[in-house]
């Protein structure tokens, strides 16, 4: 156990360079030590610059657009802008890009010699994302943060990852780092893969240049036309459905190839596989000392701060939640196994306390913060919570009598793949009634022949709905059904933090409480409407929030304690 | 007239709430997981409930037990969310005006009022922000082993034996003397305790108390119907 950890001294006067703050953990974890640690020297945010909308006009939208900085508005109120202004300041860049992309000389000089500490949470989340994206975003990203720290006076780093970089295994998962072995314990040099990785692109891009796949793509965009009853002769139709087949086709073969390589290694998915190249670039490039790897697993919505339920769309748990409340009703997974979820600001807490730990050198290489070592949630129970939440919901605020009186009382169940009332076999029995509404029996009057036909549209609609839970389902086996993971996370308890608000042991997490009065409400509020179409709710402070510049809002000096 | 140590021992079901176990565990059954569950366990409240009129004349443990047999292998999450809605949408509404006017009364007399009720604890628990004039609330605990409920009451269960042992250790904790003590009681198996207190009372009481109050010439109070 080492010596207890105030934040507020560890954090007073350090310089802290953010990436990825207009995603959910940087936007969080901002909020929450500009909230609890204004004493905190100047906090640079890496933003990109986006089209013609520059890096400040982005970063100002986010404070003032969402719901995550409320807690600041309420307490600094017409004061916020000037508050923000003189603890933040916007850097123009993109993490892809060696120098993370800042292009002014005298910037960059003066942040290499200011920088504290580098929180890298910028990366791409989704689990299959085109193959380029993901290694530009989470390989090269992390990369070149390295090589930014490597060459700073003081900077140390500490890189956002997963628990799920460690692959397919099953049980307790030590807070370790191997960066010379893949999850099947063949040797894994990151050099070779990231080469081997980019000629596989670079065949990939040029067979999809060929005249071969112009006339595949060609002949696909006229069949489409036809087949909706477009103009098959118009040359300009053709061009464009051509090429936004080709793109698909192009983006499709990318996934296809970093799915296979990353089941070659006995990584889950891409985003997993991606993820712990970066470990292996950063463990590669910096010393040990100057850096620490921070796994979170599933990081869902907030159990306080900002405020309960707070979540920004979508999120892992998102999707799931909400097809188990629709029809769907059984799904695949195996019982007993940990759904290990943690909720954000339990995330932020840890980072900031690794990073404090990080700076006073007293840090771990790894930090997993989850809850299945300490506080285990099983995805049956997980499931059965779900199911109890939207209970509650439907009971009283169903939209219909079908909901208050007959949804609300089927409850959504865990049961294994080969459950008689599994998704293959509801997609195979609507696609019966589907086929058999299409062409009902020939000697049946008309009128009634002609209504049964109505209905298809309705089956179609069913089918679509199948055909995305059957995908989702793929998607999260590996995480619900496969594999046990049981991640270590000790390494986070061994710095006893001062402050009470920064404890971040998650035995403290009452899931009943989080799934029925947190979770489930903040998805409904916060992400649902996402997968309805509608905007969710927004939120407009009192006093509009201008970012100041940085002559106007000098950087506050605090004492380095 | 203020008296100090002094207590008024209360029982709910039949007094305070028009309902009872039977009904909460057929609650708790009718909305288990699973259709299949809900009728196996709507069919063993179905099966208890003969047992319970029989032997709840006479012995309410163990019909209570009985009843309670029918949450067996529940989640205590489940439990717990159910007894939570069964006490906040149903038995809220069952309050009797009469029997709080009766606690009013007891503890405008300077007792203890000591509530005594058979439903379980995630029944009570919720139920008991809408009950006043009382002092405490004692109920029955139901054991949950790895987050799933065995179907087992804890002991000592309340039901029949509150009169015994339970009445002289609680009487000997808050340093009560019995023969100065009220007690309120609604069914048969209540007749071991209000023959312990100084100050005996049937409320509504069914069959066997009302003969039994009647041949001991104790008071009989009745507001139901």
């Amino acid at each position: 156990m080492n010596t207890p950890i105030s934040i507020k001294h560890s954090y007073a006067g350090r310089h802290v360079l953010l990436t990825g703050v207009t995603g959910f953990l940087g936007k969080v974890w901002l909020a929450m030590v500009l909230q609890y640690v204004p004493d905190v020297g100047k906090i640079y945010v890496l933003t990109r610059k986006k089209a013609l909308r520059p890096a400040a006009d982005r970063f100002e939208r986010q404070v003032q657009t969402s719901p995550c900085f409320r807690p600041l508005h309420e307490k600094y109120g017409a004061d916020m802008s000037r508050f923000i202004s003189e603890r933040i300041e916007v850097v123009s860049g993109d993490v892809s890009q060696p120098d993370m992309g800042v292009e002014d000389p005298a910037v960059l000089a003066r942040l290499r010699r200011d920088i504290d500490l580098v929180i890298n949470c910028a990366g791409l989340v989704d689990f299959d994302p085109d193959l380029r994206e993901a290694m530009t975003t989470n390989v090269e990203g992390a990369r070149n943060a390295a090589n930014f720290v490597a060459a700073c006076d003081k900077a140390v780093l500490l890189h956002i990852s997963t628990c799920y970089v460690t692959g397919k295994k099953n049980g307790l998962i030590p807070e370790v780092i191997r960066p010379d072995l893949s999850p099947d314990g063949q040797p894994f040099d990151v050099e070779v893969e990231c080469a081997e990785v980019q000629v596989s692109i670079d065949a990939i891009l040029a067979e999809h240049e060929s005249p071969e796949m112009d006339k595949r793509a060609h002949d696909d965009a006229v069949k489409q036309i036809r087949d909706k009853g477009g103009d098959e002769n118009n040359a300009m139709l053709v061009r464009n459905t051509a090429r936004r087949i080709k793109r698909n086709l192009l983006k499709d073969a990318m996934v296809a190839e970093g799915q296979r390589r990353a089941g070659r290694w006995g990584f889950t998915n891409i985003y997993t596989y991606t993820k712990n190249m970066a470990e292996a670039w950063i463990a590669r490039r910096l010393d040990p000392g100057r850096w620490s790897m921070f796994r979170p697993a599933i990081v869902e919505s907030s159990m306080s701060y900002p405020f309960p339920g707070w979540n920004q769309g979508f999120n892992t748990c998102g999707p799931l939640s909400y097809a188990l409340g629709s029809w769907f009703r059984h799904l695949p997974c195996k019982q007993g196994n940990p759904f290990d979820i943690i909720p954000v600001d339990y995330v932020c807490r840890g980072m900031t306390v690794a990073g404090a730990a990080l700076m006073r050198g007293e840090h771990a290489p790894v930090y997993q913060c989850g809850s299945s070592d300490l506080n285990l949630l099983t995805i049956d129970r997980a499931v059965e919570l779900v199911a109890l939440a939207h209970r509650k919901h439907l009971r009283t605020r169903g939209d219909t009598t079908l909901d208050r009186v007959v949804k609300s009382r089927w409850d959504a169940i865990a049961v294994t793949p080969d459950h008689p009332m599994r998704i293959e076999n509801i997609r195979k029995m609507t696609e019966s009634v589907d086929e058999w509404l299409r062409d009902p029996p020939k000697g049946w009057p008309e009128f009634l022949r002609r209504r049964l036909g109505d209905l298809v549209e309705h089956t179609e609609d069913a089918l679509e709905s199948i055909d995305k839970i059957e995908r989702m389902c793929e998607l999260y086996l590996p995480f619900i059904h496969d594999n046990y993971f049981a991640f270590v996370t000790r390494n986070l308890l061994r710095h006893p933090v001062v402050e009470p608000e920064w404890d971040c042991d998650p035995r403290s997490i009452d899931w009943r409480h989080y799934w029925i009065d947190v979770h489930i409400p903040g998805l409904r509020k916060w992400c649902f409407p996402l997968f309805e179409n509608k905007t969710p709710e927004s939120y407009a402070p009192r006093h509009p929030f201008r970012l100041r510049s940085p002559e106007a809002a000098p950087a506050p000096h605090a004492e380095v304690v | 007239m203020t008296q100090t140590n002094t207590a008024a021992f209360v029982r709910v079901e039949g007094i305070l709430l028009a309902r009872g176990v039977l009904s909460a565990a057929a609650y708790l059954a009718a909305n288990a997981k699973k259709f299949g569950e809900r009728a196996v366990r709507l069919g063993l409240v179905g099966l208890a409930a003969p047992v319970h009129r029989l032997l709840g004349q006479t012995d309410r443990a163990l019909a209570h037990r009985l009843a309670h047999l029918a949450i067996r292998g529940m989640s205590q999450d489940r439990v717990e969310v159910l007894c939570e809605e069964y006490a906040e949408d149903v038995l809220k509404d069952t309050i009797l005006d009469q029997g709080l006017e009766l606690l009013k009364r007891l503890q405008a007399e300077g007792r203890r009022v000591v509530l005594l009720s058979d439903s379980i604890e995630p029944i009570m628990k919720p139920l008991a922000r809408h009950l006043k004039h009382y002092d405490e609330l004692v109920y029955n605990k139901i054991e949950f082993e790895d987050g799933e409920a065995t179907g087992k009451l804890l002991d000592p269960v309340i039901g029949s034996n509150v009169g015994g042992r339970w009445l002289d250790d609680y009487a000997a904790a808050h340093d009560f003397e019995l023969s100065r003590c009220a007690a309120y009681g609604a069914h048969g198996p209540d007749m071991l305790l209000l023959s312990r207190v100084g100050k005996p009372c049937a409320v509504n009481p069914d069959f066997v108390l009302r003969r039994s109050a009647k041949d001991a010439d104790w008071p009989i109070i009745d507001y139901r119907d």
